[in-house]
């Protein structure tokens, strides 16, 4: 498989903060690409790099088989870019602001345009500084899809984004897919990146810790499990697959392997249930739990 | 009432901490080059004859009157001090209480940090409140520093106090404006556009009533502050004016506060084009759309500008009559009529030329507001190159500064011409004007390398700006060695209608210009991109 963005070994530091350090990411083709990491994890310094918008201090970097600092105007023709944090030109309507950036790209798809200010529900007349930050935001996200490109970069596109438009941007990443683009969506939402992805980067303190398909990574997607029994739970924590389990006051909490849920909440159920609760990991708990240490050290890396 | 100004004084501590590099440079800055230029006149003016000889000349010249009004004392050391520093001390605690006020105001409000700041325990009234005693406290200083630098000088102590006082009002009745203004403007840039007008207004008027001699000096806050005839007849009664409209102003501040949303101003957002218009499209486009508001409002202003003194230019020999001493100053028998005409001219082309760098250099330093903003970063995500990003403001510069200065010229012809002066070499009247534009470009160019280069040290653009006017408004009497006067690009051109026209000084500046714009490229193309 041809790949789409290839980084390696890429390192870029901000005076003495160390945004990335070392890292490594492979985009293939047509793939959705979860790029997963806590706050201030280098994942925004990542794009913009691939967006030719800051300059790498070392390492190699290719987007789209040419480099994103020397080629960045002809490649951003092939490119569509949701930032994090959307700041639009107050004056200007949404309207004008998505034609702006489309004719900028190099054209846009009048049709899709209109379709996706219908699906978004934006009014385009809107002024930019009326907007709140989750209409900024779809603002961004209509222009990004609007324009056929080959390789969309989406950081933390749902931020301010209400469950409803939430829903409405996966359809337009699938379909995006479906239309042979390659995605890279950044996020520090697991369950967001496990919904859409076909493989996941994870990153922490400016360098990859994990990548792979989510099948690969299903070690990491642990199920936290609540419950309260009837008869004491004893010898849950012999069982496979289950991590860390913990009585308090006759509940019991523990972590379970996805693949062995099954076998736990059987056991669980011998016992007779009383409450139960389930929820995947966080994000937060998965560094806990696979790295060691908490997330927070790093918290202010790269955060620009 | 006063739960609508609780927490004043959390918000002036933060306002302080803030401000604790811009306000010391403020006031270092403006109070130094005032000290510096008060200091500096009694070694100029050091025998009796000499300062005769300014109140008989100087003193009382058409460009004095309407740069500097008409001070009292003229024939004093001390008259010739508050008119020496009066227009740098005046504009500049206009300005400085100008640029304070919204920066805490409006701005604050724009950028969304007012409604953090408003969900605490925190008046509706205490932002207004802060930047009122800010600004007042800033000005006080000014104030001071004047009065004191004045005793220093041994100047005579009741008009050094009446001067100080009277400037420190003027800077307090100006607050109040700049508060409304950013009550009224949606925007902080809409704010300072407000309120640099009203100031340029009441200096103007003042002016042109000082050269007529008229009633107009009591329409204009400047008017009342020199109607405290500091070292003439002292009187402390015109400050009345300066407080009632401090006063004044101030409740319409409040009430409109009270009426508003936080974040609105008096006019409300309209729905705009659902598309854009074919001309947005490209870099050019959209920075001459986000800049349109600018280039008019500073076009209609210079216009305007030019038209009164157009106007009032007929009315110079009108001046010798009165006084046949500045006719020997200048120049012998009948040609002093064309001689002071034309030193008065030369001085208002120069000055126009200089206030036109003001906008120069914010047009170029709104790529810096966009960068900060992040939404340089929308820019060049798409398939513009960095180049043409940077090369789209400094086209839209260079036009704008064009268009400023044609504009500027044409007022000063059309005044003329209305005014009764006749139509002849109109059109060399406006081209008069233009013959400065190397000038302000490389004004320009500085501001360009800066944001290409030094992008966090961008508004040093603005220290180029203040230099540049210092230079002319005070590089006499500061007898400023040529090496230092000669880095203001206006002071190499030649001073037209009085001088003649040289194309050599402008050409060469023009390619200084072109010089500073390719490093500004050179180093906007490598760098990163800074946004927050």
């Amino acid at each position: 498989m041809e790949n789409v963005i290839e980084i390696r070994d890429l390192r870029k530091t901000f005076g003495p903060t160390v945004a990335l350090d070392g890292l490594d990411l492979t985009v293939g083709r047509g793939e959705v690409h979860g790029f997963l990491g806590p706050n201030g994890a280098g994942k925004s310094t990542t794009i913009r790099i691939l967006l030719g918008l800051l300059r790498r201090d070392s390492g190699e970097v290719r987007v789209l088989g040419g480099d994103p600092w020397a080629e960045a105007a002809d490649l951003h023709r092939r490119i569509a870019y949701v930032p994090g944090d959307v700041s639009l030109w107050p004056n200007l309507t949404g309207g004008e602001v998505v034609d702006l950036l489309g004719r900028m790209r190099g054209g846009l798809d009048e049709s899709r345009r209109a379709e996706l200010l219908e699906r978004f529900d934006l009014d385009p007349t809107k002024k930019a500084r009326t907007y709140s930050k989750g209409n900024r935001q779809k603002v961004a996200v209509v222009a990004a899809f609007a324009s056929r490109v080959d390789l969309l970069l989406l950081d933390e596109p749902t931020s301010g984004l209400d469950p409803l438009m939430e829903e409405e941007f996966r359809r337009c990443v699938h379909e995006a897919r479906a239309e042979g683009a390659t995605v890279l969506l950044s996020s520090h939402i697991l369950a967001e990146a496990e919904a859409l992805s076909d493989r996941v980067t994870i990153i922490k303190g400016g360098r990859a810790v994990e990548s792979g398909t989510l099948a690969e990574l299903r070690h990491l997607t642990r199920t936290t499990v609540t419950a309260e029994t009837v008869s004491p739970p004893a010898g849950l924590a012999d069982l496979p697959g289950v991590h860390e389990a913990r009585v308090s006051d006759g509940r019991i909490a523990f972590d379970v392997d996805s693949d062995h849920l099954d076998g736990a909440v059987a056991a669980l159920s011998r016992l007779g249930i009383r409450s139960l609760t389930a929820h995947p990991p966080t994000l937060e708990e998965l560094f806990l739990r696979h790295y060691g240490e908490t997330t927070r050290d790093k918290a202010e890396v790269g955060s620009r | 009432m006063s739960g609508a100004l609780t927490g004043s004084r959390h918000l002036v501590r933060l306002v302080l901490r803030r401000d604790r590099v811009r306000l010391p440079l403020w006031l270092i800055g403006l109070g130094g080059t005032i000290a510096w230029s008060a200091l500096a006149v009694p070694a100029v003016y050091d025998t009796p004859e000499k300062v005769a000889g300014y109140a008989a000349t100087v003193g009382a010249s058409p460009v004095s009157y309407l740069m500097s009004g008409r001070q009292p004392g003229i024939d004093t050391i001390g008259g010739i001090t508050a008119n020496e520093i009066s227009q740098v001390a005046q504009l500049g605690v206009c300005l400085m209480v100008l640029f304070l006020v919204v920066r805490h105001t409006r701005a604050e409000e724009e950028s969304g940090r007012a409604e953090l700041l408003r969900s605490t325990v925190l008046g509706r009234h205490a932002a207004t409140l802060a930047g009122l005693g800010y600004a007042v406290a800033a000005a006080l200083v000014i104030g001071a520093l004047t009065t004191g630098t004045m005793l220093a000088a041994d100047l005579d102590p009741t008009g050094s106090v009446t001067y100080g006082l009277g400037l420190a009002l003027l800077g307090t009745c100006y607050a109040a404006v700049a508060l409304v203004a950013a009550q009224v403007s949606g925007s902080a840039r809409g704010a300072l556009g407000i309120g640099g007008s009203l100031v340029a207004l009441g200096y103007l008027v003042r002016g042109v009533g000082a050269m007529q001699d008229n009633a107009l000096v009591w329409l204009s806050p400047f008017g009342w502050a020199q109607s405290m005839n500091a070292f003439g007849d002292e009187r402390w009664w015109p400050a009345q004016f300066l407080v009632a409209a401090t006063a004044g102003l101030l409740v319409v501040a409040a009430r409109l506060t009270a009426h508003r949303d936080l974040g609105s101003g008096l006019v409300q957002p309209r729905p705009g084009a659902p598309r854009a218009s074919s001309r947005l499209g490209t870099p050019l486009g959209l920075t001459l759309r986000l800049q349109r508001g600018t280039i008019v409002g500073w076009s209609v202003g210079m216009f305007l500008l030019g038209l009164v003194y157009g106007a009032v230019l007929s009315t110079v020999p009108d001046l010798l009559a009165s006084n046949p001493d500045i006719a020997d100053y200048i120049g012998a028998g009948g040609v002093a009529e064309d001689a002071v005409t034309d030193a008065f001219l030369r001085y208002v082309l120069l000055f126009m030329a200089v206030a036109s760098t003001g906008y120069a250099v914010s047009s170029v330093l709104r790529m810096r507001s966009e960068e900060e903003a992040g939404r340089s970063e929308n820019v060049l995500a798409t398939g513009t190159p960095r180049v043409r990003w940077l090369a789209a403001t400094v086209v839209t510069a260079t036009g704008g500064t064009l268009a400023v200065l044609v504009l500027a010229g044409v007022g000063l012809a059309v005044g003329r011409g209305l005014a009764g002066g006749g139509w002849s070499d109109a059109v060399a009247m406006a081209g008069e004007q233009v013959t400065y534009a190397p000038a302000a470009l490389v004004v320009a160019a500085v501001a360009v390398a800066a944001v290409g280069l030094a992008p966090r040290l961008a508004l040093v653009a603005w220290a180029v700006v203040a230099f540049v006017g210092l230079q002319v408004m005070l590089g006499a009497i500061l007898r400023l060695p040529d090496v230092v006067s000669g880095l203001s690009p206006f002071w190499h051109l030649p001073g037209v209608p009085e001088e003649d026209l040289a194309a050599g000084p402008g050409l060469v500046e023009l390619v200084v210009a072109a010089a500073l714009v390719a490093v500004g490229l050179w180093g906007y193309r490598r760098r990163d991109l800074d946004s927050a």
